[in-house]
């Protein structure tokens, strides 16, 4: 698979113009895209003009960015100023976004072409991209199955060959188990490391910023670009960029991987015996493997739904039909310009889990749930912290299974079980990677997760690299010709 | 006397003063912090609940809150956090507002304020900050939101339930403002709402413990119909407890509002209807922390604050306490009267001259003295030529009628081109008036040997009175004295 970098350097020796390769882009995802629905709009024009930008940059010998020539995409809960930002709502069908988010700025700051804006669970909730309103995203390596989520479309478009780099936004996941389900690096980042500035809101305190892309190098690119202090966003953390393209080389040796072990009880295959041989190569490659005990982990489920769709209910309050969005035709009142148009403009699953956040802030029960949760969650950094007094690192499967078929799953709460593995990163603000470890025997890929302590990010991208260079896949890609 | 005017009952009020800091910018974004432009121009993407924008605390407002806590002695809390109170309106732009549930900036407090028969003590409870919602705009077919409100920095100040009169309730409200004033962080107008009170109010009998239930008056648009809705309010609590002493809910809980036409509360809603606000952390914002240099640093900024004031005005310079509280409650008025101490050295004479002949004067047109464009130190001069002899209070008074006709006018000029303002101090012209009036008053001569020194006073008065005033009374007095030794 074409590597971000392969792309740039292409059009840095001037072997392809940039504008080449928006139009090669462009026709390529025309003509695959009907079939996996990676995509909710293109941006020809934007991308098409920027590129005769950088062509232009070019023959002037000035300096290039460090993104210079590469097409990605990104998830459409992140604004481009004048560009429609649906969410995967139809309550913001027509939303234009006001202001360009700070990684679309940094981005094209480095002369990225963005070329398109990719499908998602409806405002980022769920894990398998069937929430989106406007229609569900297949998984490129096979059609029958959903490419995770809510990044879903972002995986989808790289592991297609749409572009060699997404961004995606992960509240409990939602970056890392769309990258194991279609074979890529998936990674969030520390909490406050990228900023939210212009990505919209699910759990503010859980929601991070991260890359998908075909190797652990491209990922370390662009968050190189994208990992710098914000001051539009008040939990940005305040830290000079980091060179992480550079920190990928170093030594492994004394580095102790922790593996939870009591909280993998249930694994089954094909992860659990994919998951030890990864554990293998790991060994292989000098590592030491310790046995960890996070007796919190088990609970990471409960409180994730609960502080996750307690923030949610209030961020999606905005969406009232007041002042933009959908406003039901049918209102004649002002309650039911609420009432109707959040109807109308909301999904069954974001309605759950406003029901649900607004259920834990109750008075009443808030003391049972949110207060309850609050405490929970810090545990889980309290016995992070520990065991990471212990270990470098902590490996875990990414998700429970390999890619499950769409329509699998009937009710809201097995599929809040697939964030099981994912849940806890968010939940403690660590750094965390999924990346590509196998294939199960009916040929879909398998996630390795490698977790760090807050802002390791280098050190968590690092031994990735190291494991993605010994297991020696990652140029795997999946045919589109495939019939579904 | 409230004894008496609430027959054996004891009102018991607390406020909770909303007031908008003087920031140049919002709270929590960049859109400017100015009051009656056009409809929705002064918003952000954070102030119109834009989804991705993010707040950012403005550290301006945080400073000014600090300022007034340090003012009024209350806790700076060294650790405070902000939270989400959820609620559907349309004047809400995120339909949650960012405020400090549990965790507040400031804790305690204690404001001094004149009561009419003292100065007495009122206790804050707490002050914190939150953002301020937009304003329902309501037109013939359509109802419309302004957020140019919405976002601007609050300071809720929530006394203690310390108050037993309107007129304490009033005092304490006034002594308030005047150090918000005086502090700059807020310009206080009750008209343009940035300075807004709710009032809670309960009665109990007199000499009891514990409070009764209480209701919460929204909204007083004035100190003066304050102080009409919890006399009312109070009247109607009394009157409910005698009615019904033995109803569950004898004053029907709530939340009311004032209406000023018929005197009296009006209940907006009930008890039960009251909103579940979710309270939770605000995510976007991590916790203030505030260290000792920086409230250090802002206490060095404190300027003299109301009750300070209060003081070097009766104690240094000798003002009534009437007129001390007067003046340090009309901020302007007493930095007006404070630039024109530089210029005079009769602090009570100017006091006068400025709250009573000036202000007095200015009265029925609504205008207000510091901005009639009169430099202070004119009036200083002016009192200063009454002291020194050089003109008398009679013509002083028609010398401030022209400085008020043609502002900037130097009263030494005034009477220097008016000779009719030319004092008379030659004894010579004085003594022929003076021995005309005792010849054409032989009674009052003889009334005055018989001891009744009144006819003395209307000696000099029929010298005025030919003089046209002018005369000098010091002089009149002298040679009178002199003329009667004589005789």
């Amino acid at each position: 698979m074409d590597t971000a970098l392969a792309y740039k350097e292409r059009f840095v020796r001037g072997e392809m113009k940039a504008t080449e390769i928006v139009e090669k882009q462009l026709s390529f995802i025309k003509e695959h895209d009907p079939k996996i629905g990676a995509f909710l709009s293109l941006l020809e024009e934007r991308a098409l003009k920027k590129a005769q930008l950088l062509d232009a940059k070019r023959r002037e010998n000035k300096p290039l960015g460090k993104l210079a020539g590469i097409p990605i995409a990104i998830k459409d809960n992140m604004h481009i100023r004048g560009e429609i930002t649906t969410c995967g709502s139809r309550f913001l069908t027509n939303y234009q976004a006001p202001f360009d988010a700070t990684v679309v700025r940094l981005m094209e700051e480095e002369d990225a072409l963005l070329i398109g804006k990719t499908n998602l669970d409806e405002f980022a909730m769920g894990s398998s991209t069937e929430n989106s309103a406007f229609h569900p995203t297949k998984n490129p390596w096979n059609l029958m199955c959903s490419p995770g989520g809510s990044s879903g479309g972002s995986a989808a478009a790289v592991a297609a060959r749409f572009c060699p780099l997404a961004l995606g936004s992960d509240t409990g996941g939602s970056i890392r188990q769309p990258a194991a389900f279609c074979g890529l690096v998936g990674f969030k980042p520390t909490y406050g490391r990228v900023s939210r500035f212009g990505l919209v809101a699910f759990g503010s305190s859980l929601d991070q910023i991260g890359p998908l892309a075909a190797n652990v190098k491209d990922a370390a690119l662009l968050l190189e670009v994208m990992g710098q202090h914000c001051d539009k966003d008040s939990t940005s953390l305040p830290l000079p960029p980091a060179n992480y393209l550079a920190e990928l080389q170093g030594s492994l040796q004394g580095k102790k991987i922790g593996v939870p072990w009591s909280f993998l009880s249930s694994l089954r295959d094909p992860v659990a015996s994919n998951f030890k041989e990864a554990l293998g190569l790991l060994k292989e490659l000098g590592l030491s493997l310790i046995d960890v005990d996070i007796p919190i982990l088990k609970n990471s489920i409960a409180v994730y739904y609960i502080l996750s769709t307690a923030e949610a209910s209030t961020n999606l309050a905005r969406f009232d039909g007041i002042r933009y969005g959908l406003r039901s035709q049918k209102a004649q009142t002002l309650s039911e310009i609420y009432d109707l148009s959040r109807d109308e403009g909301f999904g069954d699953e974001v309605k759950n889990r406003i029901l649900l956040g607004t259920f834990v802030l109750s008075s009443g029960y808030k003391e049972a749930f949110y207060k309850k949760g609050q405490q929970a969650r810090t545990l889980f950094i309290e016995e992070f912290r520990s065991a990471f007094t212990l270990c470098d690192l902590i490996a875990l499967p990414t998700a429970p299974s390999a890619a499950f078929e769409l329509g699998t799953f009937h009710t809201p709460l097995e599929m809040y079980l697939q964030d099981i593995f994912t849940t806890p990163a968010n939940l403690a603000g660590l750094p965390a990677v999924s990346l590509l470890s196998g294939f199960s025997s009916d040929k879909k890929p398998l996630g390795l997760q490698l977790l760090g302590p807050q802002l390791h990010d280098a050190e968590v991208l690092r031994v990735a690299s190291a494991f993605e260079e010994a297991l020696g896949l990652c140029s795997a890609s999946p045919s589109l010709e495939a019939k579904p | 006397m409230t004894d008496i005017a609430y027959e054996g009952w004891e009102p018991v009020i607390g406020l909770e003063i909303h007031v908008q800091l003087s920031t140049a910018s919002k709270l929590f974004s960049p859109a400017p912090n100015r009051f009656g432009d056009e409809p929705n121009l002064n918003i952000s993407a954070v102030c119109t609940g834009q989804p991705g924008a993010l707040p950012v605390l403005n550290k301006e407002a945080v400073r000014k809150a600090v300022l007034f806590g340090l003012a009024v002695g209350a806790r700076i809390a060294p650790l405070s956090k902000f939270d989400r109170k959820s609620y559907f309106y349309p004047d809400s732009p995120r339909n949650f507002q960012i405020t400090q549930y549990d965790q507040p900036l400031l804790l305690g407090g204690v404001v001094a304020a004149d009561v009419g028969e003292g100065t007495k003590h009122f206790c804050i409870h707490r002050a914190h900050l939150e953002d301020d919602a937009g304003m329902l705009k309501h037109f013939p077919a359509f109802g419309g939101v302004d957020y140019n409100r919405a976002g601007i920095p609050l300071l809720e100040i929530v006394s203690e339930p310390c108050m037993h009169s309107p007129k304490e309730a009033a005092a304490y409200a006034m002594a308030v403002r005047a150090i918000l004033q005086y502090i700059g962080a807020s310009d206080c107008n009750m008209e343009e709402g940035s300075l807004r009170i709710d009032v809670n109010v309960s009665v109990r009998p007199k000499g009891k413990e514990g409070l009764n239930d209480k209701i919460e008056i929204k909204n007083m648009s004035s100190f003066a119909n304050m102080e009409l809705a919890l006399e009312a309010e109070i009247r109607r609590q009394i009157r409910a407890y005698a009615l019904r002493p033995h109803d569950k809910d004898p004053i029907d809980k709530g939340t009311y509002r004032f209406d000023p036409g018929k005197k009296e509360t009006v209940r907006m809603r009930t008890k039960e209807e009251a909103a579940d606000y979710r309270y939770f952390p605000e995510p976007d914002l991590p916790p203030l922390h505030l260290s000792g240099a920086f409230i250090e640093e802002v206490r060095r900024s404190l300027p003299e604050l109301p009750h300070q004031r209060y003081e070097r005005y009766v104690n240094r310079l000798g003002l009534t306490p009437y007129n001390a509280s007067l003046l340090i409650n009309d901020k302007p008025l007493s930095d007006y009267f404070e630039e024109g101490l530089k210029h005079c050295a009769h602090p009570t004479h100017l006091c006068n001259w400025i709250t009573v002949e000036f202000v007095g004067r200015l009265k029925e047109t609504g205008k207000r003295l510091p901005e009639m464009g009169i430099p202070a130190r004119h009036i200083a001069k002016l009192v200063s030529l009454i002291e020194s002899g050089a003109i008398t209070g009679k013509i002083a008074k028609n010398v401030a009628d022209e400085m008020l006709l043609a502002p900037g006018l130097d009263p030494e000029e005034i009477v220097r081109d008016n000779s009719a303002y030319q004092p008379l101090s030659d004894s010579k012209e004085i003594g022929a008036v003076v021995d005309a009036v005792l010849i054409e008053n032989p009674d009052s001569i003889a009334a005055l040997q018989s001891g009744k020194t009144r006819a003395f006073d209307f000696l000099v008065g029929q010298v005025m009175k030919r003089t046209q005033g002018k005369a000098s009374p010091s002089v009149v007095n002298r040679l009178l004295k002199e003329r009667l030794k004589r005789d």
